[in-house]
């Protein structure tokens, strides 16, 4: 068991597959990642949940590489003196207090002072005030908190975190931002996932899209923002007179196609939304047509990635 | 409440002690077995053969010679079925429960040498198992026969559940982490290999933990045994071996712990 050099790189995925028997989960993907905050953003089932037992070496790739500190991570518990998994599962040993919990985290993971480096931990989620009382009887946010101090104990350089903002209160999730970013301005490099953009789009530094095991799209959430803006999307408009609206849009380089169904609705096609936005307006105006109801038909996450693959 | 993002310093590693990380390892394990319910199961199955001496007690000289019964029930409530069942309940319990709801990955997401994570659970079931069977076997001889102790039985015996307590909690240990359904799998060995196949099968014997039991027992009473069936040394080889192979395949398993979703 080598050595771990904390001034390699915190993560490479090495066009990286893992399958389950005949289901593949995550299909060569490559991707750094740096100190700082990462999303790993996806819909249910992309390959996220795998890709960060792969990162915390709980099982090896069926092709490719995993470099944790430029380590292969898999039987190498060495690691774990700088890497920490926040799972997502709630579920904690219910008899031990707090405490208890993260002291023997701290002990597994061999700390000298157990408790001073338990009460740092759990003073840094803010737990220290009800440490002491039975994990059986915490919230769901105090159990994640809980899962975070445990994972923390350590002060790792490589966190990684599987949808950590779930069952938080806007507070609790407000406070888990600030520590994770002064985690990663400390020089550790955070992998959080989500399936929920606007979850991490606010604290992560650069956002990895899973879709389908691949990994489909990354980049600074600006990019990404861009990227799904300016797809081809497809709008509902209910108007009073479709037929005079339909008229003067289908003229527009903005939209690709119309089509009127049925006697006060209409489809239309727009390669730029932000564009289209604005000509409606002035559209309906000047054709004294009432709009009822604009309503993007294909706005859901699945959407967005399932444009952002076929690219 | 203001926030407290300030990182402190970071804590320093220092040389880990087994028997700390051990007592660790049990309490964690306590902390998932220690429920109502296993306790009551577990007390339930110690209390059958002490049942069986307080009705051969009642009935006095009716019941016939308390050697031969002592015999009798060690051999089959004792070896073929208290001592392996509560065995398999404290053996498989934690790493299944732990496995199950996603905790297991607190403890493989350590430094902790795996091996020593095996060792650590097949030690805190054995020693309760062995201790549970032992006081179980002493009681039910108090109650047949007081403190008389009629040629050794109760003392070789009570050596015997120990032994056999080690050697099922280490198989039902190695269970817990090849196969999430343990509790059935461990189920069927006990009443088919143990309870049916080994009393059947000569050959069987050989590979039957009740018979080792027995092996390790017979030496130890007076008159010893019939010299049919495996030797003590034998059993003691044995017991290693399955010590053995269960703390080295148990250790390789945490190392890819296969629990599927870490997620909900």
């Amino acid at each position: 068991m080598s050595a771990v050099s904390v001034s390699a790189t915190p993560l490479v995925f090495d066009h990286v597959s893992h399958w389950y028997g005949d289901v593949v989960a995550v299909n060569d993907v490559s991707a750094v990642v740096e100190p700082g905050i990462t999303g790993l953003l996806g819909p249910n089932g992309a390959g996220k949940t795998t890709l960060l037992q792969l990162a915390a070496g709980l099982m090896g790739p069926s092709g490719g590489a995993v470099r944790v500190f430029g380590e292969t991570p898999v039987r190498n518990p060495a690691i774990f003196r700088h890497v920490a998994l926040v799972p997502e599962r709630k579920a904690l040993p219910g008899m031990l207090s707090a405490r208890a919990f993260v002291e023997a985290r701290a002990t597994l993971l061999g700390l000298t002072n157990v408790r001073a480096a338990a009460q740092a931990a759990l003073e840094m989620v803010e737990m220290d005030t009800v440490a002491d009382r039975a994990v059986a009887g915490f919230s769901k946010g105090m159990r994640q908190r809980t899962k975070l101090a445990a994972a923390l104990v350590q002060q790792p350089r490589l966190v990684l975190l599987d949808e950590p903002f779930n069952g938080l209160d806007p507070r609790q999730r407000l406070h888990m931002m600030q520590l994770l970013e002064a985690r990663a301005k400390a020089g550790t490099a955070v992998l959080l996932s989500s399936h929920i953009l606007e979850e991490i789009e606010g604290v992560a530094s650069r956002i990895l899209v899973m879709l389908a095991g691949r990994l489909a799209a990354s980049g600074d959430h600006r990019t990404l923002r861009r990227m799904m803006t300016d797809r081809p999307h497809t709008v509902r408009i209910r108007a009073s007179d479709v037929r005079a609206l339909a008229s003067r849009l289908v003229t527009q380089p903005a939209v690709m196609g119309v089509e009127v169904d049925g006697a006060d609705a209409l489809n239309v096609r727009t390669t730029d939304y932000t564009a289209f936005s604005r000509l409606l307006v002035q559209a309906a105006a000047s054709a004294a047509v009432t709009l009822y109801e604009v309503l993007p038909t294909d706005e859901s996450l699945e959407h967005v990635f399932a444009y952002l693959v076929q690219r | 409440m203001a926030t407290n993002t300030v990182s402190p310093a970071a804590p320093a590693f220092g040389r880990v002690s087994f028997v700390r990380t051990a007592l660790v390892l049990m309490r964690l394990a306590w902390a998932r077995t220690g429920s109502p319910l296993l306790i009551i199961g577990v007390l339930a199955v110690l209390a059958l053969p002490v049942l069986f001496s307080l009705v051969f007690a009642s009935r006095g000289a009716l019941s016939g010679d308390p050697v031969d019964f002592l015999l009798a029930r060690f051999d089959t409530i004792v070896s073929g079925l208290a001592t392996p069942l509560i065995a398999l309940l404290l053996g498989t319990s934690a790493f299944s429960a732990e496995t199950d709801d996603g905790t297991l990955l607190y403890i493989v997401t350590t430094t902790t040498p795996r091996w020593w994570i095996v060792l650590s659970r097949l030690l805190f079931a054995a020693l309760l198992t062995g201790l549970l069977a032992a006081v179980s076997v002493f009681a039910s001889g108090f109650v047949a026969v007081g403190l008389s102790d009629p040629e050794g039985i109760v003392t070789a015996y009570s050596v015997a559940v120990f032994y056999g307590g080690v050697t099922y909690a280490s198989l039902f240990t190695l269970l817990a982490l090849l196969t999430r359904r343990s509790l059935v799998v461990g189920l069927i060995y006990v009443l088919f290999w143990e309870g049916a196949l080994s009393e059947t099968f000569q050959a069987i014997q050989y590979l039957s933990v009740r018979k080792w039991m027995t092996a390790i027992a017979e030496p130890m009473m007076q008159g010893g045994g019939d010299g049919v069936g495996p030797s003590a040394l034998y059993a003691l080889v044995g017991a290693a071996v399955v010590v053995t192979i269960t703390v080295y395949l148990g250790g390789r398993r945490l190392h890819e712990p296969r629990m599927g979703r870490i997620g909900s």
